[in-house]
């Protein structure tokens, strides 16, 4: 027996070590602390047989400091049971962090146990009272909830003039396309579904199944411009988002053509993507065909779910990322020249990605080496997709691509650690530095499924900096800020932007990795006002407050 | 002496008879059915080259063939098929494209969005911009395959759909909301369809074309593995006659080359038993003749001695006159032996050798060792002759080129064969391809006039030298003679 112990302590101790050098290898190591943390979350499709399209597609997450402690909280958005078949009451979920590791579910006493079939959520100061304000996308009617400041949220959703507008709405993002200095709105439809118009489709023309976005009508995406009064204007139709052959279902901020106004960037799932360019008169043009990224290289529109853009070559101009269906790659596009060049089958990014269904995607630094990498959350919408498609699961590791520099990435998640890519039915994803350590930590929620948080702990000593960035003219989220460093044979730049991933929204502070450098020569802001500030020689290790046209203070740790 | 020799050759009636095949007409080189090669088939090379001209054109013609078919094939695919294809991925955008505006169109007249219609002019324009690119691209690639009045009918229907979207979205932005769906259900909606119609009408002729281009490739096909085969024959034709041309001359270059070897070997038999005719001939009248003539004038002298008074000077010559004619007579009946050992005919082989090689012995000065083995049996004349020629230039060359001093003769009478063995332990002369001289081709000869074998080897056993074996059937050797190859009847 004895024996039989220490030979199994030895192969722990063995695995351990195993995993210990390859974790030294990537230089960070991934630690599920989803329980440890208190983050006892269970998502609610509704599912119960009637196989209603938006059952396979929920639910999104964010990373937000709702109380403005310093401290990135939790929000997780919930589905609900369908009418008629009611079991359990469930609500989306607020997990205030208490700054030690672990989490409180604050929902009720933030009045948010709010039951509706949410999606997605976009986070942002629409009122610029400082503190982030909620938008919940469902399917039915979207909920706006105003953070009052104290720790509670206010269903403003009618007041604000978004009532009586259903939809079957998935990601959102806020931002400021006018540069009023004001926060407006954008959100994503998928098809026109109800439970009243829902279709019945079937594989064996018996029993019902899913059915494909095909089957369903289009639904154009939303635009809603903030007047500044606590109220929003429907500008679809007359700013040129409006297009009722659309099937939305990810939004990215971005400035593509670098004129410094925000376009946006629509992942349509079975259509083609939509490169919405800002015309600075309060209209938008959709570029998406010349610019290359409507269709796939064989010009077929692929089933585009997540999206982000990130300058992830470091050339300064913006990167893209779209996650599409199995049996299709992620797109991964490169500016090159006007148009965007899709690297994905050369980068390791497409082949890893052909057997997987991608839905929530990040550009983030997660070694903190210089590069922006790549984490994605895949899971397929079919149960019986192995029946159908031996390689291909339900459930899918999530995946990590780590850049290489060149134009290469490396997939890594199974030597993340931790049960990393333990294969889930994944659907949203964000990062936020919750335990401010400096580093970017990983929010994955699943369909149907727990909620799953990797803390991420840098084992190569590799060291970020971090801005956050404060708008006095501009939003005061300072949402389409570029912010650029500058350091030895190193430039970086990062949008601070909402939305991307898929109905996800990640933390708004910006984090640069520097390896180990100490300092950085200067950043260069590039507030959405217009105005450009630059600060010099600052340490790395920390972050900075930077608030426009006032400075920059440093913050005695990240 | 030799005028007396000169004037009895002249008077010896034996002289003016022919003798034998020395003066028999030799027959002509080509005369037993070997015909002169005529000059076209004196050599085969321009036939083999004609042969291999043949192959090669086939096989160039062949080349050029497929690559003119494959040529004809390409230009198929691309001109043909996939422009066609190229063609109708444009009409299925193009369809496509009509879809979108089919269901912009449901939608706009559907009124479950809360937006006027204009609303819809910038989707509109999109699907306009891609439909405008799709035309102009599927103009460029259906110019072979669509009739002109097609083409017009298409472009014609867009430009009249497109003015009627334009109308509509007119009376949209007045604000005649009412009138623009009826227009779009009255009109629009109807010229979709019939857009759509035409379009579909072209997808179908695309799938009836490519069907035909298809049947063409199969039968390009068809046409090239028949031509394939044909040309496989041709050439596989041209090849086997080359080979059965190159089999002819073959055969008959080694028919040419057994006829002329068994000239050579008639010509050396014949070169052979002249040569021993000839010299048995001189043999016997030096033996006969000149030996009886110098006899006569031996006893012609000793008789006139007899008169000469004893002690005169005259008798002293006389005796001196006869010793001379007794030496001469000596060497006349020596060199009538050594040309031809009248022995052999008179005692045969075994006798001639008991004689023979003690006087071989005796003149080179080299050491015999002669055994003979076996029942001893009578070995015709003429095999004889040839068996002792041929122990005679083996013993010759022994003297001549192996600086050997000791020899070891052995004749073995064997119940089937005779066997002559002659060894040394000299230099060996088989290596050196300068000394084939006639000698040994001689021996050969005689070897094989008497159906006998000669091997000439250097034995292994690591004393060297030569080892001359002759074998030669006993019944050969016994009955030779009664054959019409013997030397003497000729």
């Amino acid at each position: 027996m004895a024996g039989l112990a220490s030979w199994s302590q030895l192969s722990r101790l063995q695995s351990f070590a195993a995993q210990s050098a390859a974790n030294n290898a990537l230089g960070f190591r991934f630690t599920d602390v989803t329980s440890q943390a208190g983050i006892h979350f269970q998502h609610n499709s509704g599912a119960f047989g009637g196989k209603f399209l938006p059952e396979t597609l929920g639910s999104g997450c964010a990373f937000l400091d709702y109380d403005r402690d310093g401290w990135q909280d939790i929000l997780l958005i919930n589905g609900s049971d369908w009418p008629g078949h009611k079991k359990s009451r469930t609500t989306l979920r607020l997990y205030h962090n208490n700054g030690n590791g672990t989490f409180t579910d604050v929902t009720a006493r933030a009045g948010l146990d709010v039951e509706l079939y949410g999606m997605g959520v976009a986070v942002g100061d629409y009122n610029n009272d400082g503190y982030p304000d909620i938008l919940v996308t469902c399917v039915g009617q979207n909920r706006l909830f105003r953070n009052t400041g104290k720790g509670t949220f206010v269903d403003v959703t009618n007041a604000a003039g978004l009532g009586k507008r259903e939809g079957f709405s998935t990601s959102a993002l806020w931002f400021d396309y006018d540069r009023d200095g004001l926060l407006d709105l954008f959100v994503c439809n998928y098809v026109k579904w109800s439970l009243e118009a829902d279709i019945f489709c079937s594989l064996d023309g018996k029993h019902k199944s899913y059915c494909t976005p095909e089957a369903y009508r289009g639904a154009t995406c939303w635009l809603f411009h903030n007047r500044g009064n606590g109220t929003f204007e429907d500008v679809t139709a007359t700013s040129g988002i409006f297009d009722s052959s659309s099937k939305s279902l990810g939004v990215a901020l971005l400035d593509e053509n670098r004129d410094g106004w925000p376009d946006l960037l629509v992942a349509n799932d079975t259509q083609p993507n939509k490169l919405y360019r800002n015309q600075h008169n309060g209209t938008f043009k959709d570029a998406a065909v010349e610019a290359g990224i409507a269709f796939s290289s064989e010009g077929k529109a692929r089933a585009g779910m997540g999206v982000d853009v990130a300058d992830f070559d470091n050339s300064g101009a913006p990167g893209v990322a779209i996650t599409n269906f199995d049996n299709e790659m992620i797109g991964l596009y490169r500016l090159s020249g006007k148009s965007f060049e899709d690297i994905a089958p050369q980068s390791g990014v497409g082949i890893a990605s052909r057997n997987s269904l991608g839905f929530g995607c990040s550009f983030l630094d997660i070694d903190l080496d210089g590069w922006l990498d790549f984490a994605v959350a895949n899971g397929h919408i079919d149960e019986t997709v192995r029946n159908i498609r031996g390689n291909v699961g339900y459930a899918q590791p999530p995946q990590l691509f780590l850049n290489g520099g060149k134009g290469t990435f490396r997939e890594v998640a199974a030597e993340a650690g931790d049960g990393f890519d333990h294969p889930k039915v994944g659907r949203g994803l964000a990062y936020g530095d919750f335990d401010r350590d400096g580093d970017l930590d990983l929010l994955i929620t699943t369909n149907n499924g727990p909620a799953y948080l990797y803390r991420n702990d840098q084992l190569a000593g590799n060291r970020s900096i971090r801005f956050h960035v404060v708008g006095t003219k501009s939003n005061r989220d300072a949402i389409g800020a570029s912010v650029r460093i500058f350091g030895a044979g190193m430039e970086q730049s990062r949008l601070v932007k909402g939305g991307s991933s898929y109905l996800s929204q990640s933390e708004l502070p910006v984090t640069f990795g520097v390896e180990k450098r100490d300092r950085i020569d200067r950043v260069v802001i590039d507030w959405p006002s217009g105005q450009t500030e630059e600060y010099k020689n600052l340490a790395t290790g920390r972050a900075y407050d930077c608030t426009e046209a006032k400075g920059i203070v440093p913050r005695d740790r990240y | 002496m030799a005028s007396l020799l000169q004037q009895h050759c002249h008077t010896h009636p034996a002289l003016l008879r022919p003798i034998g095949p020395v003066t028999r007409a030799i027959p002509p080189l080509y005369a037993r059915g070997v015909s002169r090669p005529s000059p076209s088939d004196r050599s085969p090379t321009i036939g083999l080259v004609l042969g291999l001209v043949i192959t090669f054109s086939a096989v160039l013609a062949y080349s050029a063939y497929i690559t003119w078919q494959v040529t004809g094939l390409r230009k198929l695919q691309t001109e043909l098929v996939d422009r066609n294809r190229k063609d109708s991925l444009q009409l299925l955008r193009i369809q496509n494209d009509l879809n979108l505006l089919a269901v912009a169109m449901r939608d706009m007249v559907s009124s479950d969005e809360p937006y006027p219609l204009t609303a819809w002019s910038a989707q509109f324009q999109r699907i306009r911009t891609d439909l405008d690119d799709a035309m102009r691209l599927e103009a460029g690639f259906a110019a072979a395959s669509r009739t002109p009045e097609q083409s017009a009918f298409l472009t014609s229907s867009v430009t009249q759909f497109w003015d009627a979207v334009d109308r509509v979205f007119a009376l949209a932005h007045d604000g005649q909301e009412k009138e623009a769906r009826k227009q779009i259900q009255n009109s629009l909606q109807e010229r979709q369809a019939a857009l759509s119609t035409a379009v579909a009408r072209f997808l179908v002729q695309n799938t009836e074309n490519e069907e035909q281009a298809g049947q063409r490739i199969v039968q390009i096909y068809d046409r090239v593995q028949r031509q394939v085969y044909f040309f496989l024959a041709a050439t596989l034709l041209a090849i086997l006659l080359n080979g059965l041309s190159l089999i002819r001359w073959n055969r008959r270059l080694f028919a040419r080359l057994a006829e002329i070897s068994e000239r050579r070997s008639e010509l050396a038999q014949k070169l052979i038993s002249t040569q021993e005719s000839t010299l048995r001939y001189i043999s016997r009248e030096l033996h006969d003749e000149f030996g009886q003539i110098l006899t006569a004038i031996g006893s012609m002298l000793r008789r006139a001695g007899t008169h000469a008074p004893e002690g005169s000077s005259l008798r002293a010559d006389l005796q001196e006159v006869l010793e001379t004619v007794q030496s001469t007579l000596d060497k006349v009946r020596s060199l009538s032996q050594a040309l031809h050992p009248v022995m052999l005919d008179e005692a045969g082989l075994e006798s001639t050798l008991d004689w023979y090689i003690p006087t071989i012995e005796r003149q080179t000065g080299i050491t015999i060792s002669y055994e003979k083995q076996g029942k001893p049996f009578l070995v015709d004349g003429a095999a004889g002759v040839h068996v002792y020629r041929i122990l005679q230039e083996a013993l010759n060359n022994v003297a001549r080129h192996s600086g050997a001093k000791q020899v070891s003769v052995r004749l073995r009478f064997l119940a089937q064969t005779l066997e002559l063995e002659v060894r040394d332990r000299g230099a060996g002369f088989a290596e050196s391809p300068n000394r084939r001289g006639i000698g040994l081709v001689a021996m050969r000869e005689r070897s094989e006039l008497m159906g006998g074998q000669l091997v000439v080897t250097r034995p292994t056993d690591g004393d060297g030298g030569t080892l001359v074996h002759l074998t030669v059937p006993r019944e050969k050797a016994e009955s030779y003679a009664k054959e019409d190859h013997s030397v003497t009847s000729r």
